[in-house]
């Protein structure tokens, strides 16, 4: 009895918005199988906002594809709401490192496609689109083409476009990558001012450490080669949170901190000779 | 008298100014597109025109512009009559082509085995010389309109169907994994991303479909006819009307120009947004 219990995986499992247990993704390369992903535990519970940082290469974006549904693990369990999630595409809002916006389409027509292939009718999906056009900072856009507008402003249109279907987890891949630091820090501060009114789950994945520490109640830190979770770093910072913050002292040990773990790698694992 | 004359250009100046540059900008525009081909079209035809006289060619052997240019007026009916049924051939037959070659694009992007299937009988369509297949078409569904549509649907199917295949196989994987994580289903991806991604590939195939399509349909009437413009040139060479013979080529080539902007028309019409992003990147 207890042996089966241990082999198969539960069906439900606790109640945190997203779990990851054990997930594990082989490659083929050269024919050579090889880990990208190894043996990977993380969770995020309801309106808690999770990092996920490692150096590039180390599988992040490849742990996203398999929570979004995209990859299946070659080994481990995914859970949302609790219950044991094989099938996951179209349950979870994913946006990626590009904006992706449809070059046919207005900015209006792009942002509720999510809507729009859930078979909401197109009016009704821009009317509630509308709504949120100046929250976004789109407003006075809604019939521009995506090659008009600035890198900040696709960057805003992609990510309306994530959160109008209004799932309850999105999962972020370095979405402020392309914008420069003065940009980013406003959308960091608008971000966390919307993430607060929507009461949802957010995973961010970023390559980098101030992001993750301004943004997040809780922190991976993963490993290169292959990706495994190095540290979990819980940001006890009160919110809300505002930009001076990133000059007190316990930021910049928390930061120092997550430095030194990233700076270690994966040399410093002296466990299991496996890989 | 002098006061009011001595006024107004001061007035007018800064007027004039924001209305010289487009006019400027025009005039570039005009030299940029069909000015100079225009220019080349008067220098061939005055060329033409001198030699033909100067040397005194006969009419049989080289008839000049100027005559071919009567023969356009005088023979206007004629001439009219057959360009009709000529155009009716070519109309239909890109139409049949555009349905049949679009359907084929769409089963050869949405299955392996169907592309595998397919592509040979498509390529192997253009290697028989389609000289060959038209009077075979004569023997089998005879003389009238039919197989001069047929031929020149083989002929304008192809780069039809090659361009839309590669238009639809050329869809951005990133956007098709967007969709599928927001529960998109396969039919929704093929008419939501790959078909408007297509498009602009579809229209390169479709001007260089019309144009081969007028080819057809000639190609098509020299094999037996008794009507188009094809069959008025094959009728006109024996009888030493060399000067009708050029006057249907004029016709065709009007024909034929008149619908290769037509689809250049249609295009704009049809995905706006594709000439914008380009010309927006030709300025960067």
């Amino acid at each position: 009895m207890k042996q089966v219990a241990s082999e198969a995986p539960p069906e439900v499992w606790g109640d945190a918005k997203v779990r990851v247990e054990g997930v594990s993704k082989y490659r083929l390369q050269h024919g050579q199988p090889f880990a990208v992903l190894q043996d990977v535990h993380l969770y995020a519970n309801a309106g808690e906002f999770v990092s996920l940082i490692g150096p590039s290469g180390c599988g992040k974006s490849t742990l996203l594809n398999i929570i979004a549904g995209l990859e299946q693990p070659s080994s481990g369990t995914l859970y949302l709401n609790g219950r044991r999630a094989e099938q996951r595409l179209g349950t979870v809002g994913y946006m990626q490192q590009k904006d992706l916006l449809l070059p046919w389409r207005d900015v209006l027509d792009n942002v509720i496609l999510g809507l729009e292939l859930r078979g909401m009718s197109r009016r009704l999906a821009r009317a509630r689109a509308l709504a949120l056009m100046e929250q976004f900072g789109l407003k006075g856009f809604e019939t521009a083409y995506p090659y008009t507008l600035s890198g900040g402003m696709r960057q805003r249109a992609a990510f309306l476009r994530t959160i109008l279907p209004e799932q309850e987890v999105f999962l972020l891949d370095e979405p402020f990558g392309a914008l420069d630091a003065l940009n980013r820090a406003q959308i960091h501060e608008w971000l966390l001012g919307l993430w607060e009114t929507l009461h949802k789950t957010i995973v961010l994945v970023t390559h980098d450490v101030d992001e993750a520490i301004f943004l997040s109640d809780r922190m991976y830190v993963m490993t290169a080669r292959p990706g495994r979770i190095q540290l979990v770093q819980v940001i006890d910072l009160p919110r809300p949170r505002r930009l001076e913050m990133v000059t007190t002292a316990p930021f910049v040990a928390l930061k120092a901190q997550i430095l030194a773990t990233l700076r270690q790698g994966p040399a410093a694992e002296p466990k299991d000779g496996q890989q | 008298m002098s006061t009011p004359d001595r006024a107004p250009p001061v007035a007018a100046q800064p007027a004039m100014a924001p209305q010289a540059a487009p006019y400027s900008g025009r005039l570039r525009r005009l030299t940029g597109s069909w000015v100079p081909a225009a220019l080349i079209v008067l220098v061939i035809l005055g060329v033409w025109e001198g030699y033909v006289r100067l040397w005194a060619v006969p009419k049989w052997l080289l008839p000049a512009p100027s005559v071919i240019a009567m023969t356009l007026f005088v023979s206007r009916g004629l001439l009219l009559d057959h360009t009709l049924v000529t155009f009716v051939e070519v109309v239909v037959g890109f139409g049949l082509s555009l349905l049949c070659g679009v359907l084929l694009a769409c089963g050869i992007a949405a299955s392996r085995t169907l592309e595998r299937a397919l592509y040979p009988f498509v390529i192997a369509s253009q290697m028989v010389p389609i000289i060959v297949v038209a009077p075979l078409l004569l023997i089998w569904v005879g003389y009238g309109l039919t197989p001069k549509i047929i031929v020149v649907a083989l002929t304008a199917f192809f780069p039809i169907v090659v361009n839309m295949a590669d238009g639809l196989q050329s869809v951005d994987p990133d956007a098709v994994n967007l969709l599928r994580t927001m529960g998109a289903s396969r039919w929704q991806i093929f008419v939501k991303v790959q078909v408007p991604t297509s498009l602009p590939f579809l229209f390169s195939g479709l001007r260089v479909a019309i144009a081969v399509s007028v080819i057809g349909a000639v190609i098509g009437e020299w094999v037996g006819s008794s009507q188009g413009l094809g069959y008025l040139m094959i009728r006109s060479k024996p009888q030493f009307l060399t000067e009708r013979v050029f006057a249907a080529i004029v016709m065709l080539s009007v024909m034929g120009v008149a619908l290769f902007v037509l689809v250049g028309v249609v295009e704009k019409l049809a995905i706006p947004w594709w000439h914008n992003e380009q010309r927006q990147r030709s300025l960067q």
